[in-house]
């Protein structure tokens, strides 16, 4: 089998990032080293791809779908991802050297990997929740430098709640 | 049931074809959950909906609808944001909750006490 790449069809930025890695996904010999997937809304197909993983955990991270059953998410299914490209395998191999016992280069992808999932909504993704405390500043800002350079459309923040308070915070 | 009404879990997923019969035309007390399962509170909330659908069946009956796939339902009750639970007595609409707590106490209180007075 070859390995799938679960990704969120709701996010324009998933979207875009879905769209280069199957394109980079060609091999010379015209098969794929990975198939693009979005998650899409039925739970049951999800857990026929891989019984251990259901919707909503596949919707909170990537994942990449391993022949022999196995999933790597979040960071480590970027780098999977670069594994099976034909032409990013070494930074795959990069990724893996190890130093006393750790993964460095990994540790440095996890880590990009968690801001690029918090400032998707600065780049354009509409469907990614409420921002993180950390980003609304900086969302703040760029709809305000939007409407300053006559920009109409400003970056939203999904319509999501998240209410943990129990308070309605976006709409 | 049929393959528009599916139950994956404790709860059943309605689509706009058997929201009508399910809710519209239902009886007694029903909780809608207007939902998306790229929500990440919506899958807060999940496992303590389930713990709340198994304590008030059959009292009270909980749906779900996922506003992905169900966008004109969604706007039809103008639903402003996920999660959105509708309340319904006799098919009619009697309350909501926008953005539920994800504690089982809090959340069983929202969703019986409408249908208290």
């Amino acid at each position: 089998m070859t390995p799938i790449l679960l990704y969120d069809g709701e996010c324009q930025v998933c979207r875009t990032i879905a769209h280069w890695v199957e394109k980079a996904a060609i091999s010379p010999s015209g098969a794929p080293g990975i198939v693009v997937r979005a998650i899409g809304q039925d739970p049951a197909a999800i857990r026929r791809l891989n019984p251990n993983l259901d919707i909503w955990e596949a919707y909170a991270a990537p994942h990449v779908l391993l022949a022999d059953g196995s999933m790597k998410r979040a960071g480590y299914a970027v780098t999977e991802v670069f594994r099976c490209l034909p032409g990013t395998k070494w930074i795959a191999d990069i990724l893996a050297i190890t130093v006393f016992g750790t993964h460095p280069f990994q540790a440095v992808v996890n880590a990009a990997y968690v801001v690029l999932a918090d400032i998707r909504p600065l780049l354009g993704c509409s469907s990614c929740g409420r921002p993180s405390g950390w980003v609304r500043p900086l969302l703040w800002i760029v709809n305000q430098v939007k409407r300053l350079f006559g920009g109409g459309h400003t970056v939203a923040a999904a319509p999501h709640f998240t209410s943990l308070d129990h308070r309605r915070k976006s709409g | 049931m049929n393959a528009d009404e599916r139950q994956e879990d404790g709860i059943t997923t309605l689509t706009g074809d058997t929201f009508e019969r399910m809710v519209l035309q239902g009886r007694g007390p029903i909780a809608v959950e207007f939902m998306s399962y790229s929500c990440s509170h919506c899958g807060a909330i999940e496992p303590i909906l389930q713990q709340a659908a198994a304590l008030l069946k059959p009292q009270e009956t909980i749906f779900r609808v996922n506003i992905a796939v169900e966008r004109e339902l969604a706007q039809g009750f103008e639903i402003l944001g996920t999660p959105t639970i509708v309340l319904f007595l006799d098919g009619t609409e009697i309350g909501r909750v926008e953005g539920p707590s994800p504690e089982i106490s809090s959340l069983l209180a929202q969703l019986t006490q409408p249908f208290a007075h």
